[in-house]
């Protein structure tokens, strides 16, 4: 599997080349266009519990798509839903991504996708849930963000302090806390807003410059309410 | 060069900020570290210090001075912490040992926690498929009052999307005023009932989870007096009181719906009901949830001090004739017996003097 990000910037796409036989595992919905030669299927990543477990408790995710180059090798064009950089990590067997739900475009069949229970005090204070995806085996791994991808690169107990809702990805060997940004309890609570990932080196953090709750509620204002 | 796959990563001064994988292994003088650099390099136990960290927790964290600055090497791989905390001396691995007993404890009990919820899920996922009706009530009755708005509030701007809706006007508080009648007489309702009406020859009226209670004006042109719209609302806001909407959509949509309240998530439920909505608006309820809804109505009209002969009597024309088209029968089949239950019912309810409404019935019907 060869891929490419075509258009980078607010608008990208991502050509994915499969050789005969060969499969990429896209988010539902992702695909742009394919060769003739490849087949879409709805699999359910991790059985039927799996799945269950990923529609219920991480968003909308019911499948992951499953393409495959079944009649000879092709091309397939994947696309994000919101507007926003496109990033393709390597995995190689050692490093281990932690994805927010939305994060994740698509990743090679080697690539072993596990939604991920945050502990309970993590998971109850932060506005992603419970649940994030975890990453890990080899291969390529796509990410998509809301607005432009920024990596920060953290040496070992180096910290960095990243709002809840800007989180897009970050490597496993990076512990994190959350943490509030100010004072108000309830507001956190009942929101998830102004919380705060404290993370700590080493590793890898990726954030996005654009939150999506706080566009929804910006565009949302100029919607007309129907009665 | 050795052409070993990587199990480890390293950080540090100089090295960049995802880590350089790695091959490590131990031997009985320390740790054999390729970084793929000219030739590997054995790094004694005695300058290593040693912790564990990773999201899990599962990783082993080495920690050393090198010439070329501070090192930090994460290991993964199970054999390969297995063969270090042998082969390192007992000193330095016990501050590690202690750790891992904690991880090991910690995680065995979030084992058995979910191993025991995913037993109790199971059992639960098992009786609702063979269609316990007290399990659906069970389900219901975990369903905080709050969580039923989002619900209610997607069925009703889904459905409202292609309706006229009637703002103001002296038929909107009229049935403003009958609901409010009816809400502050339920005892114990935590429900902010909101009422809509809808310009349609449609007769009838219902009401979504969350309290949000819909009126067609057909129903208030062929209701003979404001009593029998109250009759109808009573009845309707019933249905909400007692859940029977949520029922229903714990029936329809079983197992998915049941995780979804076992495990707490708001955000399924609703996206449940908006793709559920346009049959929560169509449900026909089963005829022990019209009785009850029947009963406790006719209850809460005499508490709210609205004469019943409204509500029996708009039951008894719909019931008496077949000619009269209306939609409400097609959610609510009418029958004889309907009405005289409710009959028997308010002849055992004591005698009171109905308070009137503030409106003239037939000045609201003029303005329809
Ligand atoms: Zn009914």
């Amino acid at each position: 599997m060869k891929s490419e990000i075509l258009y980078p910037g607010a608008f990208p796409m991502v050509r994915v080349e499969l050789a005969a036989g060969e499969t990429v595992k896209a988010e539902s919905g992702a695909m742009v266009a394919c060769s003739p030669t490849v087949d879409v299927e709805s699999k359910m990543e991790g059985g039927f519990l799996g799945a269950l477990s990923r529609r219920m408790l991480s968003g909308e995710k019911f499948f992951f798509q499953t393409l495959r180059a079944t009649r000879g090798a092709g091309e397939v064009l994947l696309a994000p839903t919101v507007p926003g950089d496109i990033v393709i990590l390597e995995l190689d067997g050692v490093n281990e991504y932690l994805v927010q739900k939305d994060g994740f475009l698509a990743g090679a069949d080697s690539v072993k996708i596990e939604s991920k229970m945050q502990s309970l005090s993590r998971g109850l204070l932060g506005g992603e849930g419970f649940f994030i995806l975890r990453m890990s085996g080899t291969g390529t791994l796509v990410l998509n963000s809301f607005g432009a991808i920024h990596k920060v690169e953290l040496k070992p107990d180096q910290e960095y302090i990243v709002d809840n809702s800007h989180l897009v990805a970050w490597t496993a060997t990076t512990s994190y806390n959350i943490e509030k940004a100010s004072a108000g309890w309830i507001a956190s609570f009942t929101s998830g807003e102004g919380l705060v990932c404290r993370f700590r080196g080493p590793g890898v953090v990726y954030i996005q410059s654009r939150n999506p709750g706080g566009f929804g509620n910006w565009i949302r204002q100029f919607i007309p309410v129907s009665e | 060069m050795s052409q070993c796959s990587p199990n480890a990563l390293c950080f540090g001064d100089g090295l960049p900020g995802a880590g350089v994988p790695c091959h490590a292994e131990v031997n009985p003088a320390g740790l054999v570290l390729d970084l793929g650099e000219a030739s590997a390099e054995t790094i004694p136990f005695s300058s290593f210090s040693i912790d564990a960290g990773g999201f899990d927790h599962d990783h082993l964290v080495l920690k050393w001075q090198a010439r070329s600055g501070s090192r930090t090497l994460y290991l993964k791989d199970p054999h390969l912490i297995r063969a270090f905390r042998q082969a390192a001396p007992p000193e330095l691995t016990a501050h590690v040992e202690r750790t891992a007993q904690q991880v090991r404890r910690a995680r065995h009990g979030r084992r058995t926690i979910l191993l025991v919820a995913l037993g109790s899920l199971v059992g639960l996922i098992l009786l609702l498929w063979l269609g316990s009706d007290t399990l659906v009530q069970m389900a219901v009755s975990r369903i905080p009052v709050e969580w039923e708005q989002p619900i209610g509030e997607a069925a009703r701007s889904q459905f409202l999307a292609g309706q006229t809706v009637v703002k103001e006007g002296p038929a909107v508080a009229a049935v403003q005023e009958i609901t409010k009648r009816l809400a502050d007489a339920a005892p114990g309702n935590p429900y902010k009932f909101e009422v809509t009406v809808v310009r349609s020859d449609v007769v009838n009226a219902f009401a979504l989870p969350g309290g949000y209670v819909v009126v067609f004006t057909g129903l208030l042109k062929k209701a003979e007096s404001p009593e029998e719209v109250a009759g109808v609302l009573a009845h309707e806001l019933n249905h909400v009181l007692l859940r029977h909407g949520l029922e229903r959509i714990v029936k329809t949509a079983g197992l998915v719906a049941v995780v979804t309240i076992v495990v707490g998530d708001q955000q399924g439920l609703v996206g449940l009901a908006k793709r559920l909505g346009v049959e929560l608006l169509t449900l026909k309820f089963g005829r022990e949830q019209e009785t009850q809804a029947d009963l406790q109505g006719l209850q809460l009209l005499h508490r709210a001090k609205i004469a019943p002969d409204g509500m029996i009597h708009f039951f008894e024309r719909l019931s008496e004739s077949d000619k009269l088209q209306v939609e409400i029968l097609s959610t609510h089949p009418m029958s004889a017996a309907r009405a005289d239950r409710l009959k028997a019912e308010a002849a055992s309810l004591s005698r009171q003097t109905p308070e009137p409404f503030s409106f003239e019935w037939s000045a609201v019907q003029a303005g329809l």
